[in-house]
């Protein structure tokens, strides 16, 4: 009775997600939130929003690989592979829901490092901690 | 399912939308806010009273049954933070009309405000881990906006940092989120304290739950100020204009320290497994430990970095960092102590048992009711000395306490008001601070009597930080309200009776909660219980296990 679609991991029987695919994504992930934080950690205030930005992407990206990569098909009884069992649509929704946010949140960072350039003349993080007391 | 639960959240985004189609005509809006304000009091009034006087309240979206749709759950303890924010909320809203400029109000303030109200009501009432998330950002992207609201030099860069930090939470709540999907099978929270207070039924494994539900934590820890996660919260309640920083220290910071009650006491703390140096147990005794230091850690940095400030804003700021170490100080003894009867309770109809969360003596409750109280005294003295401070600019031109000086003779009434806000800060009766304090050291010496060690440093560390409390306290008291004149105070003429007014009745407010303690007592009992309770909580949200798959 627990073989609800979204049961962690299907049920014995149900079909092995393909490993390639993940080892792939893994790394890629890797890759990224690694350029993410290397960027986060730059003087120039657009590097970080980049950083965040690509923290962010990365973060949808590993929603997206979380819900199974099986190269499934979308719809129970779609397609003629005899299918039981589909991709599960849910961390698809999350990760729509979770790029308009990221969308509204990169366009204001991005409007207040130009504020910030207009204000201090820099973009360097350096020097805009200078102006203080 | 009840409609009443989304009342508030409605009355707020109506208004908020309301607010930016008035644009034109500003006293239209200003009225509109106002109005809208009062409408949301009511709102949350009529909600809590039906919580408190019933059963608990859920709203499943387009009636989907849990744990296929998002739930809205309305329990005592959503319903006493959202009491606590909305007396916050109607003070500073009522205080911002007279205090930012005409044109600032009209542009965006009343809709961000609102907005910002819309995120935290949802985030207190949300049943389901990643609509939280969605709430945070809804609560975060106007708090952004109202930080760097009057974007000078000081203004943008401590935004820069808030937006930068909280974007960094977001993709690292986002991350835990993920990976708890991926372990559980759910994100709907009822269902997860089901799931993994029965992991052989539905073939999952707890132990990563561990690492993901500490990524978790940090983001909420991140939202609360607690260090090491509170570099962001001096600058921006420096930069922010008074009634925000007022709605920033009472509101916003409370929906982590909600959500750290929430997530950790009555889901993730279902979790029993072995957890190596943390002892065999409940998943709470990996974050007790941890949550301690952090609490020691903000209670001391909190209090020595207030002493040390110039600035009133500033030293309130830092105070925020200690108040919160002082409002999780009680959950992290609790958390840390095991449970002294670890017996189940059956939920769903006896389908499945989950453990309890209050042992038999009562030593969980009381943690959580501490932190209540101390997190309301916090929510309304930390906002009012914040409107003090703003009153202080609006009269004086400044609020650096140099500066400052002698304004219990021109301004007795102001004066007063501190310094109710203040002894309320340090736990003087009858205020409410005395007793939000009391209950702090009740659940320390209560906790020595089974732990010693840890109910010890719990109270060293709540006597040093209230020292360091009466320090700071008493340093901006004889910096800017006794002593002789200042130039700056002898030439200010301003008398902003209104917000004079509006920060004399919150004082009130203080008084009135310390002395009617009573039901505000009974109040926190009930929201501690129902935080502890999980099979009212799981039972009220009823996720369904049925067969969907063909």
């Amino acid at each position: 009775m627990m073989g609800s679609v979204l049961a962690a991991g299907g049920e014995a029987g149900a079909y092995v997600p393909a490993r390639e695919p993940q080892f792939v994504l893994a790394v890629v992930l890797g890759l990224l939130f690694a350029l993410g934080t290397f960027l986060v950690l730059r003087r120039d205030i657009v590097r970080v929003v980049w950083g965040i930005t690509i923290l962010s992407q990365a973060a949808n990206v590993y929603l997206v690989t979380m819900g199974g990569l099986a190269g499934s098909v979308p719809f129970v009884g779609h397609g003629d592979h005899g299918a039981t069992a589909t991709t599960d649509p849910l961390v698809q929704a999350l990760v729509l829901t979770a790029i308009v946010i990221g969308f509204g949140t990169t366009a204001f960072a991005l409007v207040l490092t130009y504020r910030v350039y207009e204000e201090h003349g820099t973009i360097d993080l350096t020097e805009i901690g200078d102006t203080h007391e | 399912m009840s409609n009443v639960v989304i009342a508030p959240m409605l009355v707020a985004l109506v208004t908020a939308i309301l607010t930016l189609v008035t644009r034109a005509r500003p006293r239209l809006q200003r009225t509109v806010s106002l109005f809208g304000g009062g409408g949301y009091v009511v709102a949350v009034g009529v909600l809590t009273w039906r919580v408190f006087s019933g059963p608990v309240l859920t709203y499943q979206l387009s009636g989907w049954t849990a744990p296929y749709g998002i739930t809205l759950v309305a329990d005592q303890l959503a319903a006493f933070m959202l009491a606590m924010s909305a007396v916050v909320t109607i003070a500073a809203l009522a205080f911002s009309t007279d205090y930012i400029e005409a044109f600032g109000q009209q542009i965006v303030y009343h809709p961000l405000f609102h907005l910002m109200v819309v995120g935290v009501t949802g985030a207190f009432l949300t049943g389901d881990i990643f609509n939280l998330f969605v709430w945070f950002e809804v609560m975060l992207m106007p708090s952004y906006v109202l930080v760097v609201f009057y974007s000078g030099p000081d203004h943008t860069r401590a935004a820069l940092q808030y937006t930068v930090l909280n974007l960094i939470g977001s993709a690292v709540m986002l991350l835990a989120i993920g990976g708890i999907y991926a372990t559980t099978g759910t994100l709907n929270m009822a269902d997860l304290a089901v799931r993994l207070s029965n992991p052989e039924a539905f073939g999952i494994t707890v132990g990563p739950v561990v690492g993901l539900a500490a990524l978790l934590f940090a983001v909420f820890a991140l939202k609360a100020g607690i260090v090491p996660f509170h570099f962001w919260v001096p600058s921006a309640y420096e930069a922010a204009p008074a009634p925000v920083s007022a709605m920033l220290a009472g509101v916003t910071k409370k929906v982590g320290v909600y959500a750290i009650i929430r997530l950790l006491f009555t889901v993730f703390g279902a979790a029993q497994l072995d957890l190596g140096p943390f002892g065999d147990g409940s998943m709470l005794l990996f974050f007790g430990p941890i949550l301690l230091v952090m609490a020691i850690a903000s209670a001391f940095l909190g209090g020595f970095g207030a002493v040390g400030q110039s600035n009133l804003d500033r030293l309130l700021a830092y105070s925020s960092i200690a108040q919160v170490g002082f409002i999780v100080l009680p959950l992290a003894i609790v958390a840390t102590i095991p449970l002294t009867d670890g017996g189940t309770v059956a939920v769903l109809g006896g389908e499945f048992t989950v453990p309890t969360g209050a042992g038999t003596d009562g030593l969980r409750v009381l943690g959580i009711v501490a932190a209540l109280l101390y997190a309301l005294n916090h929510a309304v003295a930390k906002s009012l000395l914040f409107l003090v401070s703003g009153t202080i600019n609006a009269a004086v031109g400044t609020i650096e306490t140099d500066e400052l000086g002698g304004l219990t003779r021109s301004r007795p009434y102001l004066s007063g008001a501190f310094l109710i806000g203040g002894l309320s800060l340090v736990g003087i009766p009858p205020l409410m601070g005395f007793f939000g304090k009391l209950t702090v050291f009740d659940t320390a010496a209560t906790a020595m009597a089974t732990n010693g060690t840890v109910g010890e440093i719990a109270a060293v560390t709540a006597l040093g930080g209230a020292i360091l409390t009466i320090a700071y306290v008493s340093k901006a008291w004889n910096d800017a309200f006794w002593g002789t004149e200042s130039m700056a105070v002898v030439r200010a003429t301003a008398q902003p009776l209104a917000l004079l007014s509006i920060v004399v009745v919150l004082a009130l407010v203080l008084v009135v909660l310390g002395i009617g303690l009573d039901p505000v007592y009974e109040g926190a009992h009930g929201a501690a219980s129902a935080a502890l309770d999980r099979g009212a909580y799981i039972d009220a949200v009823g996720p369904s296990y049925a067969e969907v798959q063909s």
